[in-house]
């Protein structure tokens, strides 16, 4: 069995965002990037696959970036898997789903891949497509929202997160795509012997301009912070008084009493 | 990087421009792995639980050291033959510096990688290492170090504790007692420091379950209340006499070699306790407010979140600067051979001097940063609730335990005349040239050329003051007024080595910080400096003599500072925005 999984490098969320000059997406100078944490759990149920199946498939972890993405492949490498595909791009930010998808899909054609794993979605961009968007273009079934995943004689039954906190739950046939949601498993803590070990393997070095061969079909107007809440206000008084206050700020500034 | 790798100490007669040195801003992206896998485990398995630690939950703090082995965390110093990592010292001190915030369990974590373990690795004979060393790293049993004794701390070579052979000439019968001795509530083995026929110092590998070996009740202490302490005391306890370890009567060679990289290792230990504790003040200085406004919005608060982002951009520094220094030197070293360790030990206690210089700069920066790091919290920080409280009580024992700064301040001055001594007279030389008043001129350029410029100054002068003083060096004081010279210079040409080295690469606002920073260290250090030289002077001197060299020293240190200010208000402001140390 050949596994990919695909990962991508975000910025820690807990950094304070400020658009860049193009106001099309967020300065990324001095803040520290880190694996998604949607494709942390990817990673681990590929490698869990791969040991259920005594290491006979080999899973191949793929990202599409600048140079720094290597430290997101070396974590997947680190934690198991086998070799690493890094399709250097120094502005993935510029392409669309639709393009990231088109770029894996080109990659994975060629190498017969059989079962597919991605994120749910990303940190910093949120679109949920990629996954979906691979699987149709490769023409593989696909699954996302994995809470929960078995693999047995070439199916995969596969637990979704639904609307509404209901579960559902999906049998698919390989060749497929699945998209992991947090919580699917616990994904395990490179350890360091398996870091320093991971420094021998290969990771593949593909200019992206080899897989790019489609037009974004949408693009970005525009990266700006939210609009500033007004302050809250604290209304003092008595109880008779503090009613009045009320009375009146809902009388003069809001609907609700008109 | 060996081509210009200054020898110990070299740093003081040297020109600045051209020293290597290894930043931070260096590191790989295994060393980032590492990092990243023994922060996160802290963030999920032991930051959340630092008050069970800190009730003395032993049974949760050796499983949550189980689990560090199960990372490997235990194995960056084990030799690969007995499935250890070899780490470089930089690795190392990262993963230090990210355990270090919750400081009672880094001292069961230093405590058992450290002194735990590393007198075996290095003095420990295959037998030995076969039957213990994969116990320790495995986590199945936790290390202990023995040496400190009631009666018998800085001068451990006054040991009370003897080992006498048995009759059948199978044991060493043991009898004293130990004092302060970390992890000893859960660990299985000590090294055991004692005197055989109460002359040959040596050591010992005790094993707890020995009769006649017993833990005293823990400690009372005033911080590392979740770190046990507890007195040993050994009553007859019949040691094999295949556990002794090392030679007989080499056993201060073992007890003052671990402490080299361990002085370095508390130096990166109070670092990370440092950021933590600089977290807690930053975030609480936008939060809380005052007269309207958030406190740090204060310039009595921004000048303290500055000073404070400045000592930990000079501790970082140092520490990795020595790090860097000590794997350069190892790296040159052929691994075969049954005398490695043996050159491994000659090649760390090169850098003694750089080792304690770190300890006692970095213990003493941590000590201001809690302080003011309760300052900033007011009414609040006085209360253990507040994080801070932890941070203030555990950073104190930094400054005594591994060598108290007074005993590594005095080392530092004696270890360099020491090698002076030894080899020719460089030292003397320039100190004769310095004297003459032949100024020191500086070959860097560049954006802080300015800066080396001061330092180029301070050493002129350093050495101007050491010779003058030379003759009183049997003072005490003298020598401690020597040793805080030598920090400064080395703290301040580290930051200035290092701004320097990565400003090209770096961002515009970044570029803009690192120009503060320097800045303030320039002002701050030189007058340290200065204020060393002049103590130092008015110990040694009088009349005359006197009065010319203070002109001196006060004309040499000057420091226009202009931009200090807007210069410290930019830290204060970048530490705000991000809530955290992000220099
Ligand atoms: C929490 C904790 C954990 C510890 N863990 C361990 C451990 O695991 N193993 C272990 O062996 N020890 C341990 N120690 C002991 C520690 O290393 C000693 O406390 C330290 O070496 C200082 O010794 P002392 O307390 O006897 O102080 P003293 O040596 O009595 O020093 C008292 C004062 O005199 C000064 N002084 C002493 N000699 C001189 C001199 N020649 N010149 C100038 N000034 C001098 C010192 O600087 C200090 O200010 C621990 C201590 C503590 C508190
Ligand atoms: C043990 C203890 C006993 C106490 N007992 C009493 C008591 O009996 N009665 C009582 O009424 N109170 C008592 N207090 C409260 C104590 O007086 C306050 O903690 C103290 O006034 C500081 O206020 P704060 O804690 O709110 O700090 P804050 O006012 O929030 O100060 C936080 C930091 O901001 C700085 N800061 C605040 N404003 C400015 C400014 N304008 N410019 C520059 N810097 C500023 C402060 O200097 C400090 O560093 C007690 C507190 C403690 C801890």
């Amino acid at each position: 069995m050949k596994i990919l999984v695909c990962v991508k490098q975000v910025p820690d969320m807990e950094s304070r965002f400020k658009p860049d000059g193009s106001g099309t997406w967020f300065e990324e100078a001095d803040l520290a990037f880190r694996m998604n944490e949607y494709d942390e759990y990817a990673v681990e149920q590929a490698v869990q696959l791969k040991e259920q199946l005594g290491n006979e498939p080999e899973v191949t972890v793929l990202s599409i970036g600048p140079d720094r993405v290597n430290e997101a492949i070396k974590k997947a490498l680190a934690m198991g898997c086998d070799r690493g595909a890094h399709i250097q791009d120094p502005a993935p930010q510029g392409k669309d789903p639709w393009q990231i998808a088109s770029i894996i899909t080109q990659f994975a054609q060629g190498e017969g891949f059989d079962l597919i794993f991605t994120g749910m979605q990303s940190q910093d961009r949120g679109s949920a497509q990629v996954g979906v968007l691979v699987a149709e273009l490769l023409g593989f079934a696909c699954a996302t929202t994995l809470v929960g995943f078995a693999y047995a004689d070439g199916v995969i039954t596969a637990k979704r997160e639904l609307e509404g906190g209901i579960k559902g739950i999906a049998k698919l046939r390989l060749p497929a795509v699945v998209t992991c949601q947090l919580g699917l498993n616990i994904p395990r803590y490179p350890t360091l012997p398996n870091i320093m070990k991971a420094k021998k393997k290969e990771i593949l070095a593909i200019p992206v301009a080899d897989l790019l061969k489609e037009e974004a079909v949408a693009s970005t107007a525009r990266f700006y912070p939210p609009a500033r809440k007004g302050g809250g206000i604290v209304l003092e008084g008595d109880v008779g008084n503090l009613v009045e206050q009320l009375y009146g700020i809902l009388k003069e500034k809001t609907t609700v009493l008109r | 990087m060996n081509g210009n790798l200054l020898n110990g100490g070299e740093f003081l007669l040297a020109d600045t421009a051209g020293m290597e040195i290894f930043s931070p801003e260096e590191f790989t992206a295994e060393q980032k792995q590492i990092a990243e896998t023994t922060e996160e485990f802290m963030k999920k398995e032991v930051f959340p639980n630092i008050d069970r630690i800190e009730d003395k939950d032993f049974g949760f703090v050796v499983e949550k050291m189980r689990q560090c082995a199960d990372l490997g965390l235990f194995l960056a110093e084990v030799p690969e033959e007995y499935g250890g990592l070899e780490l470089e010292k930089t690795t190392n001190m990262l993963m230090i510096e990210k355990v270090a915030p919750a400081a009672s369990f880094n001292m069961a974590f230093s405590g058992h990688t450290g002194i735990g373990i590393l007198p075996m690795v290095y003095y420990g004979t295959p037998d030995q290492k076969e039957r213990y060393l994969g116990k320790l790293s495995s986590g199945e049993w936790i290390g202990a170090y023995a040496l400190t004794e009631p009666d018998c701390g800085s001068d451990p070579l006054s040991s009370r504790t003897t080992a006498v052979l048995s009759d059948d000439g199978r044991h060493y019968i043991l009898n004293g007692t130990k004092q302060f001795i970390t992890n000893s509530a859960f660990a299985d083995l000590f090294t055991v420091f004692a005197k055989i026929d109460g002359k040959h110092f040596s050591a010992f590998l005790v094993e707890k379950g020995y009769e006649g070996f017993s833990v005293g009740a823990e400690e009372k202490k005033m911080g590392l209340k979740g770190s046990s302490t507890t007195q040993l005391v050994l009553d007859n306890v019949r040691v094999p006499v295949e556990n002794l370890l090392g030679e007989a009567g080499k056993g201060h060679k073992i007890a003052f070699n671990v402490l080299n990289v361990g002085r370095l290792k508390v130096a990166t230990s109070t670092l990370g306790m440092a950021k933590g504790a600089f977290a807690e003040a930053a975030s609480y200085a936008t939060e809380r407010k005052q007269f309207g406004k958030p406190i740090g919005t204060f310039g009595a608060i921004q000048e303290k979140l500055a000073d404070m982002v400045a000592a930990i951009y000079a501790s970082e520094t140092v520490v990795y600067r020595v790090a860097g220094l000590l794997d350069s030197r190892l790296a040159t070293l052929e691994r075969d051979g049954d005398d490695y360790y043996e050159r491994y030990q000659r090649a760390i206690e090169e850098y003694a001097a750089e080792c304690a210089i770190a300890k006692v700069f970095c213990s003493e920066q941590l000590d201001m940063v809690v302080d003011e790091a309760v300052q900033i919290h007011g009414g609040y920080g006085y209360i253990s609730e507040y994080a801070v409280e932890r941070y203030y009580r555990d950073s104190r024992i930094q400054r005594i335990f591994e060598g108290t700064n007074e005993i590594n301040r005095i080392l530092i001055p004696t270890m360099l005349l020491r090698k002076a001594d030894n080899n020719g007279s460089t030292l003397w030389e320039l100190v004769r040239k310095a004297q003459a008043g032949v100024a020191t001129e500086t070959a860097c350029t560049g954006e802080f050329a300015m800066a080396a410029a001061s330092i180029a100054r301070l050493k002129q002068l350093f050495l101007t003051v050491l010779g003058a003083a030379a003759p009183a060096k049997e003072h005490q004081e003298v020598m401690l007024a020597v040793a805080d010279m030598i920090i400064a210079i080395f703290a301040l040409e580290s930051a200035v080595l290092r701004a320097d080295k990565t400003i090209a690469a770096a961002s515009m606002s970044k570029q803009d910080l690192l120009r503060a920073v320097v800045t303030v260290l320039v002002f701050e250090l030189s007058n340290r400096f200065q204020s060393a030289a002049t103590r130092c002077c008015a110990y040694a001197l009088k009349g005359e003599e006197l009065i010319e060299l203070l002109k001196r020293v006060a004309t040499l240190t000057a420091c226009p500072a202009e931009g200090l200010l807007v210069a410290k208000h930019k830290l204060a402001d970048a530490a705000k925005d991000v809530g955290r140390y992000s220099l």
